[in-house]
């Protein structure tokens, strides 16, 4: 039988062929004809356009602002270094309506449908390839995101705290996932006994935040949440009376060591 | 476009672009996704996967092929269907009344030419035909497709006669035809 004869039928087909609902042995039998046929190929291609387009129809829903931070500490590190500087998101809006742009005269020629249908079919051939090497490549990579997933790399935070004349220093590591905030001296720094040396925080655009005093020993383990260290670029460590500044004010001796915060996959 | 462009480089900058490409789109994209999975955890899994699915291919995207939001949206489909797939084989009673799906759907499926700007011309046709079907055969129809659904898959899961599902989809389909041929002329 010769679809090309029966138009509405044709039709039919290609479009319950797009829509997924022409199954089994029919399904077969249309793409074999779609094959060997352009005119009919190119019915089922226009409704294939048709139907991709309920991609882009659903309403908008905003995701749970987690999501984003889920798939931010999921990215793999980069090693090299930006080839140039950022554009910005209006550099963004006008190449996505450039591209839409490119696509609006592509469809309106598609909608010329039979004279240029071999044009179409192959358009929409390298498209298709392109999805199934997208597809065949996510099933690979979702295998790799499992393995990853097992492997799961592990953040951590440190710094290294100096002193003005770069004799002494403390290092502080963070591991956010215990909580653990570790802090160890390295040379020859001793505070009086009648002093101890206090730990801050110091988030941009407010008050340093006490993060807890380092004792007499040459570690000190405190405990203290992401959000509390995380969002500071540098610590400091101050000179305070014995037993740290008073509770709720912010420090009151002299900065003795500190230090930018570095954020470290291992 | 540039910001797969960017994200493909796998540089320094690419986690900022890519962050700026979900601030664009993720809110389409989940919506799409929400409607593939009918389940906010899995629309969420399958938004995560998706994005740092697009991560690694952001370099086989080519802008004259595809507009921008097509091409994630074959991807984030792809990844909720897996979800929706995986899941239902595990669960024992996975349909839903369509009256009840509707109650959760159609709310929020409002004219909205704003976030219509960008949609492809086949979008905005596809959008204002199937505005025209009564609204359980768009229901039916949209359903067929974004959960790639038979005619006996429907039924099961909406818990609809069979020859129902059948005729809303054929009588939907020649509706659709219809329309758009106007918008192709």
């Amino acid at each position: 039988m010769n679809l090309l004869k029966y138009p509405d039928l044709l039709d039919q087909l290609a479009a319950a062929h797009a829509l997924g609902t022409l199954r089994g042995g029919a399904r077969r039998r249309f793409e074999g004809m779609a094959r060997e046929n352009p005119g009919i190929r190119s019915r089922a291609v226009l409704w294939q356009e048709t139907f991709a387009a309920f991609t882009e129809i659903q309403p908008a829903m905003l995701p749970n602002p987690q999501v984003w931070q889920r798939i931010e500490n999921l990215l793999p590190p980069t090693r090299r270094p930006a080839a140039q500087p950022s554009a910005g998101p209006v550099d963004m809006l006008q190449s996505l309506r450039r591209a839409l742009g490119l696509w609006r005269g592509a469809a309106l020629a598609g909608g010329l449908a039979a004279a240029v249908a071999v044009v179409v079919g192959v358009r929409l051939d390298q498209q298709l390839g392109q999805r199934d090497a997208a597809l065949a490549q996510a099933q690979q990579e979702g295998q790799q995101l499992t393995a990853q997933l097992a492997a799961q790399t592990r953040i951590e935070y440190v710094a290294v705290l100096q002193d003005d004349k770069q004799a002494g220093s403390v290092l502080v590591t963070f591991d956010p996932a215990k909580r653990a905030l570790t802090l160890k001296r390295v040379g020859d720094y001793r505070e009086g006994e009648d002093k101890s040396l206090e730990l801050w925080a110091l988030p941009p655009g407010q008050a340093p935040k006490s993060l807890g005093l380092m004792g007499q020993g040459a570690v000190a383990r405190l405990t203290a949440a992401e959000g509390e260290v995380a969002p500071s670029p540098i610590l400091a460590i101050t000179l305070e009376p014995k037993g740290g500044a008073p509770a709720g004010g912010g420090p009151t001796g002299p900065i003795v060591f500190k230090g930018a915060l570095l954020k470290t996959e291992i | 476009m540039d910001l797969m462009v960017r994200i493909a480089a796998q540089d320094g900058a690419s986690a900022a672009a890519l962050k700026e490409l979900y601030g664009l789109t993720s809110a389409r994209m989940y919506g799409l996704a929400l409607r593939v999975t009918g389940n906010r955890e899995w629309a969420e899994d399958a938004l995560q996967e998706a994005y740092l699915n697009i991560w690694r291919i952001a370099g086989d995207y080519r802008a004259g092929i595809s507009p921008p939001m097509a091409w994630m949206g074959v991807i984030v489909r792809s990844r909720s269907l897996d979800f929706l797939r995986r899941r239902n084989s595990e669960r024992v009673d996975a349909a839903v009344e369509l009256d009840d799906y509707l109650q959760d759907t159609i709310s929020g499926d409002v004219d909205d030419p704003l976030a219509m700007a960008d949609a492809s011309q086949q979008a905005t046709a596809l959008r204002q035909c199937l505005s025209r079907l009564d609204v359980k055969q768009r229901e039916v129809v949209s359903l067929a497709y974004l959960r790639d659904l038979s005619h006996s898959e429907l039924a099961g899961q909406l818990s609809l006669p069979l020859g129902t599902v059948k005729t809303w989809i054929r009588r939907g389909l020649t509706q659709l035809r219809d329309c758009m041929e106007r918008f192709a002329a």
